[in-house]
């Protein structure tokens, strides 16, 4: 009784991801094996739009996931001293520091990307900071349209997403315990290597499996900040999509970049099992 | 006081600057008679958010994002809700799975859930695109975080006033509506409120689904890529009112319940 009863109150919430997530992925993983002809969307059995996605995209693919794990560690570095300073150094401003950190998550995806480009561009705040001082006589433009502005507006955009787990982690790391490692003589260092680093193992993976994922998937960020040295296999599976109607080859380009993304985040997470359990 | 122990004051002040900074100035050029982000900002003016106010174009998307974003939010919270409850009472490897299951599309890629939701609406089912097709879309990415909080309230939830009512007589209804809804209403407007502010704040999937006209942010992205327009600012500020007016106003409920 009371078990169909929960099967009713799931379903709703399944119906949803059934019909709007499983349902529409499964026929885009059958779309990819279809061709195109004319413009024409052809039912096929074809490895067309896949051999085409390795052959053309394969480094683009290396690339992309690049950005997404260097975004992903610069967020957990910056996002851990953030959220050590806030556990054991803040005091009283922690909570307000929390908080901080909280209101940038829900707001301003595209705001950000906007926001930064206002910053980097060649009328921006920094170029006239520096033209102000002197130190340049015409606007620099290489702040903008590359590879690390993409990475700084990422990082910028997915910080909160490390600093609030490796906080949630850090709260749980007994301040008795670091007293004990520096009593018993540890260093600073060690203290942190040894005893609270370990200690934020299941932090550090949520962190880097949730940055990792966005950041490798994104491609407004590239497609407005990263111009044509910084462009993300994202912005040509939209491309497939939107102009080139070549759906076949958008549809396999989004399940090799999921494939390879999982690829990825199976390595982390066996290289991170490997090293608590040595 | 020794120059280290201004090393972490100015650390998390840095880090505070970078997080807060590029949105500070968004809004701060919002008010400035200057056309571009940049100082000296000119003087004070309220013209860009007149102007906006007078643009039918942004009006109707201002309409068509907080159409989207009620309705999300209503859909959203009831699913979530009734998921919440059976996954509280169910055994721990049925709730793991259907937690796990649920959370899926908050890892995948807005963009491939985006072109999937089209190719499945538009050549699979052939019903086309438009404003329900949104709504769908981002109650999917929606419904996970209504559940973690629901079952957050729930964690702490006296069961045994529930059965006090039941042993008093009060039907299962009876007993939700009056013992358990006011105990969890904080609990489901704040979910309500954190799903509103994810809608609002989504661009991937409203702009590949929505097919004709605009929400806030396909608007913003259609300024964004013609002109360097001044009164992106203004809207930019409207949205970050919105989105963080109503996550903070979700995190007091969702937290400290009346």
């Amino acid at each position: 009784m009371s078990r169909r009863r929960d099967a009713l109150f799931l379903a709703p919430a399944m119906a949803v991801v059934g019909v709007v997530l499983l349902a529409p992925l499964t026929l885009l993983l059958v779309i990819s094996f279809w061709t195109v002809r004319s413009f024409k969307l052809q039912p096929d059995f074809s490895f067309e739009a896949w051999t085409r996605f390795i052959v053309n995209y394969g480094g683009l693919t290396v690339y992309t996931l690049a950005i997404g794990m260097l975004t992903a560690l610069i967020c957990i570095i910056i996002g851990m001293i953030f959220a050590f300073g806030v556990r054991f150094r803040a005091g009283r401003y922690a909570d307000a520091l929390v908080l901080a950190t909280l209101l940038t998550l829900f707001g301003g995806y595209l705001v950000k990307i906007y926001a930064w480009k206002s910053i980097l561009g060649a009328d921006g705040i920094i170029n006239q900071g520096l033209m102000r001082l002197g130190l340049v006589g015409a606007p620099v433009p290489w702040l903008l349209y590359n590879r690390g502005a993409v990475v700084l507006t990422l990082v910028h955009f997915l910080l909160p997403f490390a600093i609030l787990p490796l906080y949630a982690a850090l709260r749980n790391v007994s301040t008795a315990s670091i007293e004990a490692a520096r009593d018993l003589g540890a260093t600073s260092a060690q203290t942190f290597w040894r005893v609270v680093l370990p200690q934020c193992h299941a932090g550090i993976i949520a962190a880097f499996t949730f940055i990792f994922l966005l950041a490798a998937g994104d491609y407004v960020t590239p497609l407005f900040l990263g111009g044509s040295a910084g462009s993300m296999l994202g912005q040509f599976i939209a491309l497939e999509f939107s102009t080139r109607f070549n759906w076949p080859a958008g549809a396999a380009m989004s399940f090799g970049l999921l494939g390879a993304s999982a690829v990825v985040l199976a390595a982390f997470w066996l290289l991170l099992g490997r090293r608590r359990a040595a | 006081m020794k120059p280290s122990n201004l090393l972490w004051p100015v650390g998390l002040g840095l880090c505070l600057v970078f997080m807060l900074g590029p949105l500070v100035l968004v809004v701060l050029f919002s008010f400035g008679t200057n056309a571009l982000i940049g100082f000296p900002m000119g003087g004070l003016t309220l013209a860009w958010y007149e102007r906006l106010l007078a643009d039918a174009s942004f009006l109707a998307a201002f309409r068509t994002s907080l159409l989207v974003a009620a309705a999300t939010a209503i859909i959203a919270t009831a699913t979530g809700t009734l998921a919440a409850f059976a996954i509280a009472r169910a055994s721990p490897a049925l709730a793991h799975w259907s937690l796990a299951l649920v959370s899926v599309p908050v890892l995948l890629p807005p963009l491939v859930i985006a072109i999937a939701i089209v190719v499945l609406f538009v050549r699979g089912i052939g019903v086309g695109l438009g404003v329900p097709v949104v709504v769908l879309g981002h109650v999917l990415v929606t419904q996970p975080f209504v559940i973690l909080v629901v079952l957050a309230r729930l964690a702490t939830f006296p069961m045994a006033s529930v059965e006090a009512a039941r042993d008093l007589g009060a039907t299962r209804w009876q007993a939700f509506r009056l013992v358990t809804l006011p105990q969890i209403a904080s609990a489901l407007i704040g979910a309500a409120l954190i799903a509103a502010s994810i809608s609002l704040d989504d661009f991937i999937i409203a702009s590949f689904t929505l097919g004709g006209g605009n929400t806030l942010s396909t608007f913003v992205w259609g300024k964004i890529r013609t002109t360097l327009d001044p009164s992106i600012n203004a809207i930019a500020t409207i949205l970050l009112v919105l989105t963080v007016g109503m996550s903070v106003l979700a995190l007091r409920l969702a937290r400290y319940r009346g």
